[in-house]
């Protein structure tokens, strides 16, 4: 349990993320860059962007997701390996947003991956993108922490289920 | 002189009435524990900390927490682990697991202040030259066989790289080992402070040669093509994830402390002096120096850096040489 915790811990401190524009109109990718200045700083949350998403715990996905871009949304997200959390960054994210029932345009970035936290704004600023990820990272830990509780659970209780059964 | 403890110790276990050898746990708590695997790991993630600390300091941020390469270690040890279908497995597993015993392997030879290195010898200085040299060919493999263009670029480009270092950063290491004439490396410790004003205008020339190749060595800004994240994504370990990453990630730590080990042992006269809280400082010493080198310069082109390394560095390392020669009479 004590090691749950510790790796539950080394999730949520050292979160790194990578960015993807599924076909916003670049704004939002502004200021994710500038969330990423030294101006807030974000190693203080241990956030480093990767270049590649074999390295990404989080993926930020900016703009809506055309028809064009799906393929490659979802190749980049299996690129990643899990346990992955992605962040929708901006209204077109959300759903769309002005470009919501252009012929190309799928929607929010929801109608291709779960998303886990969606950051509202057009665009949101550089402070509601860092609180959108803080958010993430109290999932990641909460979510890991469970999933020991689980196994624990079932590694504790699981002969039992199986007599009951029969 | 391991090797004899080890012929002793095997002969002290097979004796029935000797019963188990001590010398054998003492080796093993040398490797293993300290100056060994241990130690050099968390020395390598604590000078991770120190320079990312500068690095932010200097950009007038607050930086991460103490703790954060260790966090970071240990979070890609808990991820999920890919294998990419164009790569080949047995590299991609194997590779990382060398990589790190490769770097580790060269600290056994670096001496922790007085603390003797664990496996020390008449030449082992171009011992370790060699483990580092082998280390950027496992970088070069890494890449290679991770079946990503991005990885081949990178790994490419980290041999062009190699080139333009490597004779610059030998050459200012045999510099030192000139002056004090020997090729062993706690030696030349000893004897940093040897013929002391009239050698330190040639010790100058060699130390600014060492740190500059040894930037390029670590792949650092502004050598640091071969990963450049911008271009290339993450160069040769595009494709890894996970506990091959964590792997890769501690032995480039692991080198790094080999290399700002090797400098601060070789140039600096606390290691020799002060033991291994000197060993420590001037480590920090030299780290320093090179993370205000990285966070004031930009990255510079393949082409640029081999054209530097051998139309300004290299001359400036040769005339160090020369001088050495000359000073030494
Ligand atoms: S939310 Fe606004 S700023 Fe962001 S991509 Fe859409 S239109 Fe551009």
């Amino acid at each position: 349990m004590m090691l749950e915790k510790i790796i539950a811990l080394s999730r949520k401190s050292s979160p790194w993320v990578a960015h993807f524009n599924s076909g916003g109109c670049n704004a939002c990718d502004i200021e994710v860059m500038a969330t990423l200045t030294p101006r807030f700083d974000v190693e203080r949350f241990g956030i480093q962007l990767k270049g590649s998403p074999r390295h990404a715990d989080i993926l930020i996905c900016t703009g809506p997701v055309t028809a064009q871009i799906r393929e490659r949304l979802l190749r980049v997200y299996h690129q990643m390996p899990a346990p992955k959390y992605i962040v929708a960054v901006g209204s077109c994210a959300l759903s769309g947003g002005v470009f919501h029932d252009c012929y190309n345009v799928l929607g929010g970035v929801d109608r291709v991956l779960p998303v886990d936290v969606y950051v509202p704004g057009c665009p949101p600023r550089p402070d509601a993108i860092i609180a959108g990820i803080v958010k993430v990272l109290q999932k990641m830990e909460s979510d890991a922490l469970e999933l020991a509780d689980y196994r624990q659970a079932s590694a504790a209780g699981g002969g039992t289920t199986h007599v009951h059964l029969q | 002189m391991l090797l004899e403890k080890r012929r002793l110790a095997f002969t002290g276990s097979t004796d029935p009435e000797n019963g188990f050898d001590m010398t054998v746990i003492n080796d093993l708590f040398k490797i293993l524990v300290f100056p060994g695997f241990l130690f050099v790991v968390n020395l390598g993630l604590f000078l991770e900390w120190v320079d990312r600390k500068i690095y932010a300091r200097l950009q007038n941020r607050i930086g991460p927490p103490w703790y954060q390469p260790w966090l970071d270690v240990l979070k890609l040890f808990s991820k999920e682990d890919v294998i990419p279908e164009g790569a080949s497995s047995f590299m991609f597993t194997w590779l990382p697991v060398f990589y790190l015993a490769v770097t580790v392997t060269a600290f056994l030879c670096i001496p922790v202040g007085a603390y003797a290195a664990v496996y020390s010898f008449p030449g082992d200085l171009i011992v370790v030259l060699f483990l580092l040299t082998l280390a950027t060919i496992i970088l070069f493999l890494l890449g290679w066989y991770s079946g990503s263009p991005f990885g081949r670029v990178g790994a490419v480009r980290a041999v062009t790289q190699f080139l333009a270092y490597e004779v610059p950063l030998v050459a200012a290491l045999l510099t030192q080992a000139l002056l004090a004439d020997s090729w062993s490396i706690s030696l030349v410790m000893a004897r940093t402070t040897v013929g002391f004003p009239r050698f330190v205008g040639v010790h100058l020339i060699a130390l600014a040669v060492a740190l500059i190749s040894l930037q390029g060595k670590l792949l650092r800004v502004p050598f640091d093509a071969p990963e450049a994240e911008t271009e290339i994504v993450a160069g040769p370990l595009t494709e890894y994830t996970g506990r091959r990453l964590a792997f890769i990630r501690l032995a480039e730590r692991t080198e790094m402390a080999v290399g700002v080990g090797l400098v601060s042992d070789l140039f600096l006269p606390f290691p020799a002096r002060l033991g291994v809280f000197g060993f420590v400082i001037s480590t920090i010493l030299v780290t320093f120096v090179l993370s205000v080198l990285r966070a004031s310069v930009a990255r510079f082109r393949i082409e640029d850096t081999t054209v530097l390394a051998w139309k300004y560095i290299l001359p400036f390392s040769a005339l160090g040489m020369v001088l050495a020669i000359i000073v030494r009479g």
